[in-house]
């Protein structure tokens, strides 16, 4: 029993995990229409940035992230309206050729990184990774209960901005109709460019705790792509609420399978569940997803 | 497209036409672009080294040797290594002129092709090396999966290959005509190991788990682990493999659940790290903790500082053997000359790559042909690799011509090594030991 307790606390951990990858990729798609395979580079970058940083500075990794926030928020403004031109071309099919130039930026990021810092892995510590939370048999590690509630912590984030800001309400216009949203005086590419800044900010923090809580190489960023990837179809595409329910949903089934079933086969459960869930809830989840 | 849909495109266009004029965009472009190289170049900065290319640049005919490793994907770090190991043969020998052959030195040439980390991939990276840039002969990528893809190429075109890497036993039972290996694999190193591990603890163990990432060699390390175990009578209470870029803490808590005195993790290095990340995130600690392959590579104690001390792997070569040969000196030399030249210290997969330099050197001396070799060449160049015996600073080289291991080099002995004080020290059998093995482990906090 105790072993079960573990394993469900293990898997919304790393739930909490999925969510925080998910949750700027999910926004961004809803807003910006584009759905930016560089993802997981930008969680890879910031990964690195913040190994950098912490050597520099020998400050705690976790009190480097609004320095970490501010610069890839900084380089998500400055590269939306690129994203934004693309998607927007009068020439045949935009969305595809968006596809294929955030797929570019992807390559050249990684092979940046490659390049720059070269092929050894690295890997962040901090204050936090000593820190295991005891009690009744059951361990939960410090900084994976930190990570989730930085997910919690951006999830709510983005819904107060969303419901109770004008920037928000802005923001919800621009996902729902462009058009009308600049006839109402709305600035879209502004909003658009902000939207974007915010999911590249939030993404490169959540590399900082990636690293920390695995390691970081210039190879990573591929598989984090995939499974924002797998959590945002799981979730409707574009659905902030889904995103929640299909974090945790992964990463329990996960751990459930991982320790019930074979380690061998964790994959293959939690995919073969995404792709049924696909064709029995083709909205998502929160059967909010975008047609 | 439907109607519906292209109505919805053209709001969408229509919506952001005009906002983003050109000058605008073209100043937030420049400032973008010109940021990435100034960050870089301040990154780079503290990156250390730079990635090599050994060329001869000689004029003349010299061989051409291939090289099918991984250059990126997932096993670009082990790559790189083998990257390391190869060149530093190739440069050291080309120093010297090259490799005399009746009487005429000739320099070796390097040609890199990238396996992306994917066996399918290397096979066709071999088949380019060898029928376009034809090449005398392969060096083997790092890892055994790749292995596997790429040696039925060889047998294919006749070309040798030395694998100066690959451990899974499964290399060496498909009988590869032309493929030598120069480490001895998994099967016959892990167990070994493991046990006097078990002979020299005190308290005894009586119980294991075994984890195993679930591909080539990872799997390998961990079965033969796994077989040790068993003939040693400890108790197994838990075995699992594992994708290799699963989360390990569900794992690791179904490990601790069962309370096994030592666990042996099967992976390379990413799935090393992370397991000891994860069982120290969950103060899970069993009495000891041994690892195949990555625990003697640098990086695995520099990343883990603290948290690596204590942990057991095994190496088939440290610096601290007697071995010696003219082209490298000393083992230590090896390791003095090797670290001045990559700025970090050889492991014995570097070291093995060089050695497979010097095999392919004795082998095509004795040959007495000068390059480009033809089809009929290297099949007597397979034959001569076959009946290798040498030595050389890495330690014996010959290979099997029957059974469960032909063609691998199942000479050397492995060392039982445990990180202690961030350095990788021997600790058995007997006649290996450099100092006492710390056993049972200290606590997660209770290191400095």
């Amino acid at each position: 029993m105790t072993l079960f307790i573990q394993t469900i606390a293990n898997g919304l951990l790393l739930g909490g995990l999925y969510v925080a990858l998910a949750i700027g990729f999910a926004l961004a798609f809803g807003v910006l229409d584009v759905v930016d395979f560089a993802v997981g580079q930008w969680v890879m970058l910031g990964g690195f940035i913040g190994y950098f940083l912490w050597k520099w500075t020998g400050i705690d990794p976790f009190l480097l992230l609004p320095a970490v926030f501010v610069l890839f928020g900084g380089a998500g403004y400055l590269l939306a309206p690129l994203i934004m031109r693309v998607r927007t071309s009068r020439y045949a099919r935009p969305e595809l050729m968006v596809l294929a130039f955030t797929f570019g930026i992807a390559l050249i990021m990684r092979g940046g990184a490659l390049t720059a810092w070269g092929f050894n892995t690295r890997s962040i510590s901090t204050g936090l990774g000593g820190v295991t939370l005891q009690g009744g048999g059951i361990a939960l590690p410090g900084l994976r209960v930190a990570a989730f509630g930085f997910a919690l912590a951006a999830v709510g984030l983005f819904f107060l901005i969303l419901y109770r800001t004008r920037f928000g309400l802005a923001v919800r216009a621009v996902a729902q109709n462009k058009q009308s949203a600049r006839l109402m005086g709305i600035d879209v590419e502004r909003v658009s460019a902000l939207v974007y800044a915010l999911y590249a900010g939030l993404t490169g923090m959540v590399g900082v705790l990636m690293a920390a809580i695995y390691s970081v190489t210039p190879e990573v960023g591929v598989r984090y792509t995939l499974f924002a990837f797998f959590v945002v179809v799981l979730a409707g595409m574009g659905s902030i609420a889904g995103v929640l329910i299909a974090g945790f949903v992964l990463g329990v089934l996960e751990a459930l399978t991982a320790v019930y079933v074979s380690g061998t086969l964790t994959f293959l459960v939690v995919f073969a569940v995404l792709y049924l869930s696909l064709i029995l809830f083709p909205q998502g989840l929160a059967r909010r997803g975008r047609s | 497209m439907k109607p519906e849909d292209m109505r919805r495109e053209t709001l969408h266009r229509d919506a952001f036409a005009g906002l983003s004029t050109r000058r605008q965009l073209i100043q937030r472009g420049l400032a973008l672009g010109l940021s990435i190289p100034v960050i870089n170049a301040a990154l780079a900065a503290c990156k250390g080294q730079a990635t090599p290319s050994a060329s001869s640049g000689a004029s003349g005919p010299t061989f051409k040797l291939g090289v099918v490793t991984s250059l990126s994907g997932d096993d670009v770090f082990g790559g790189n290594l083998t990257r390391r190991g190869y060149d530093f043969w190739a440069e050291t020998v080309n120093q010297r002129g090259g490799i005399e052959v009746g009487g005429t030195k000739y320099k070796v040439t390097m040609v890199y092709a990238d396996d992306q980390s994917k066996p399918a991939t290397g096979a066709d990276a071999a088949e380019r090396l060898i029928t376009q840039e034809k090449v005398d002969a392969i060096f083997g990528p790092y890892t055994s999966g790749v292995t596997l893809a790429v040696a039925p190429i060889c047998d294919k075109y006749k070309v040798p290959m030395l694998a100066g890497s690959a451990e899974s036993p499964n290399v060496w039972k498909a009988k590869p005509a032309y493929t030598f290996g120069i480490i001895p694999s998994v099967d016959l190193t892990a167990g070994k190991a493991l046990a006097v591990l078990v002979s020299q603890a005190n308290p005894k163990p009586t119980s294991a788990a075994i984890l195993g990432a679930d591909e080539p060699f990872s799997k390998e390390a961990a079965q033969g682990f796994l077989a040790q175990a068993q003939q040693l009578g400890l108790t197994i209470t838990k075995q699992e493999f594992v994708p290799p870029n699963a989360d390990l803490t569900p794992i690791v808590s179904s490990f601790a659940a069962t309370k096994p005195d030592i666990v042996a993790v099967g992976g390379h290095e990413e799935v090393l790290i992370n397991f000891i990340k994860a069982a120290k995130s969950l103060n899970f600690l069993p009495k000891a903790i041994i690892m195949h392959y990555g625990v003697t590579e640098p990086d695995f104690a520099r990343n883990l500082g603290p948290d690596a001390e204590g942990v057991f792997g095994l190496a088939v070569w440290t610096p601290d053997v007697s071995y010696r040969d003219d082209l490298f000196g000393s083992a230590k030399d090896y390791d003095t000359n090797s670290y001045n030249r990559w700025g970090s210290h050889p492991d014995y997969t570097e070291a093995a790559c060089s050695a497979s330099g010097e095999v392919f050197a004795a082998a095509v001396a004795k040959l007495g042909k000068k390059p480009p070799l033809s089809e009929s060449d290297r099949a007597k160049l397979r034959d001569l690799i076959e009946q290798t015996s040498i030595t050389t600073f890495y330690g014996p080289i010959a290979f099997e011509t029957s059974g469960d291991h032909y063609h691998d080099n199942t000479k050397p002995t492995p060392v039982l090594v445990q990180i202690q004080k961030g350095a990788v020290v021997a600790v058995g059998p007997a006649e290996a030991k450099k100092a006492e093995m710390i056993y049972p482990l200290p606590a997660w906090n209770a290191r400095s």
